[in-house]
């Protein structure tokens, strides 16, 4: 595709009450465009990344907003898709540079939710379902419940192997210092807390948080050394609720958009180091690693408990950052976030998490109960 | 707060869906509410097969701990959806309860 990640930058994620949407953008953006060393004046297009802000602040219309903050006068678009709206924003840039309207774009996923309580945040993120599941009281931590439950009943899942997927991403954000959560957590502490809907437990569902990431994208005929190229970019879609659905076991839109991806740029899921997956709660992370095609369909929980998948195991690595449990997630950020995550860690840059020899990465990106995923691949040039 | 116009238009839909019978498929209980839903909890949703083929998430009441279980029998009643302050109408929808 020719397409070039030349700059990121990404704020802490977490509970950042002295920080306004606009600084957590000014901070992320300005980061990115040292990193790239681009001037501003060449930024053509600016992608903004996020779900709540009408609901949350009562502001919409976020793309002439921060084009004016950031003084980046150009066209300015906001792109929705509930959780997976920073992979989407990413596409869409992606879309822009393919179609030779501009050779210079500008992602910003951003996210502000810590103002609000946590009741008003789960009302406000049902936004993302369908009207039947709002009218019913469901929450997102409720709708992933019925999946977890489905998938222990048809391949023996176990409460204490969906809990190693936590125990992970604790692990790998307690050497992320952008992450939300610096402290590892151990099996029994995530099964011993809280129910927030059975049979999922607080320490099984990611955070509410703030943070901003942002990315230049550039076309690039010829792709310098040491630089990051995305090879692939693919969006699917399903019903929006989960009542149509053929199956409970599965993401049917992680299915179509991993494999589209795998096609359009010749390559399969063995080929991939190092993955960024949707872990919104605990089975979301197995479900992803499955749909994608990276392990055999009720194999991996059981591996994940024994170990797979660490920064520290052979083979595939999924989550270095922490994932959504472990670094946060900033609705809008979080997709962004996870194609940074990727673009350090094929440069080498991630210090205490670098995984080693890391050429192919990809970032699995999923609005709502998988009603838009969003699969990315990235590729080293050395 | 809900439409008025909104609760009135779905009503005809609702008038077809009571009394209509499926099992549970799947369910969760549900300890950490979203707004508009705090007064009721804990709660039990669950994924429905309906008698038709078609598939419906609702929530179920009248329950005790014995019937939240996979293939258990429930029936569509008409309830009160989620709170309202004084000066809104009072929402009315589909939920299932137990039948054996």
């Amino acid at each position: 595709m020719n397409i070039s990640i030349t700059g990121c930058g990404q704020t802490k994620f977490g509970e950042l009450w002295d920080s306004s949407p606009r600084s957590l953008a000014r901070q992320a953006v300005f980061t990115a465009i040292a990193d790239s060393g681009i001037n501003k004046k060449s930024i053509q297009a600016i992608f903004v990344s996020n779900m709540l802000s009408g609901i949350l602040g009562m502001q919409s219309h976020l793309g002439a907003l921060f084009a004016e903050e950031l003084g980046i006068q150009v066209p300015a678009f906001t792109i929705e898709g509930a959780c997976a709206s920073g992979g989407l924003a990413v596409h869409s840039a992606i879309n822009s540079l393919l179609s030779q309207k501009y050779n210079t774009v500008l992602v910003l996923g951003v996210e502000k939710m810590t103002d609000h309580s946590s009741e008003f945040i789960s009302s406000a993120l049902m936004g993302a379902g369908s009207n039947e599941e709002r009218l019913a009281g469901a929450t997102f931590p409720a709708l992933y419940a019925l999946l977890a439950r489905a998938h222990m009943e048809k391949y023996g899942t176990t409460e204490s192997q969906l809990a190693s997927v936590s125990v992970k991403n604790h692990f790998h954000a307690s050497l992320n210092p952008l992450a939300q959560f610096s402290h590892p957590l151990t099996l029994d502490q995530v099964i011993r807390s809280s129910s927030v809907a059975s049979p999922l437990k607080l320490l099984e569902c990611s955070p509410i948080s703030d943070g901003a990431a942002a990315i230049i994208l550039q076309s690039s005929s010829s792709p310098k050394k040491d630089s990051v190229e995305i090879i692939a970019s693919e969006v699917a879609t399903d019903t929006l609720g989960l009542a149509n659905r053929n199956s409970l076991t599965e993401l049917q839109s992680t299915k179509k958009a991993a494999k589209n991806a795998f096609t359009s740029c010749g390559i399969t899921p063995s080929d991939i180091d190092i993955a960024e997956v949707h872990d919104c709660f605990s089975i979301a992370e197995i479900l992803a690693i499955e749909d994608i095609g990276f392990d055999k369909k009720g194999e991996v929980a059981k591996k994940m408990e024994q170990g797979k998948y660490r920064i520290d195991s052979d083979g595939l690595v999924i989550n270095s950052s922490g994932g959504l449990k472990g670094c946060g997630h900033p609705i809008g950020a979080t997709g962004v976030k996870q194609i940074i995550e990727i673009y350090n860690q094929l440069l080498g840059q991630c210090k205490d998490r670098q995984v080693k020899n890391a050429q192919l990465g990809l970032t699995h990106n999923v609005g709502g109960t998988g009603a838009t995923a969003v699969i990315h691949i990235l590729k080293k040039h050395d | 707060m809900i439409s008025p116009i909104k609760i009135w238009r779905n009503q005809k839909k609702y008038a077809q869906q009571i009394g209509k019978m499926g099992t549970i498929i799947s369910w969760s209980l549900i300890n950490v509410p979203p707004e508009g839903f705090i007064d009721q909890s804990p709660y039990p949703i669950a994924l429905i097969k309906l008698g038709d083929g078609t598939n419906t998430l609702a929530q179920i009441v009248d329950w005790e701990t014995k019937h939240l279980r996979k293939n258990q029998p429930v029936i569509a009643v008409i309830r009160r959806t989620q709170e309202v302050t004084s000066d809104e109408v009072v929402a009315y929808g589909i939920k299932f309860k137990p039948c054996l």
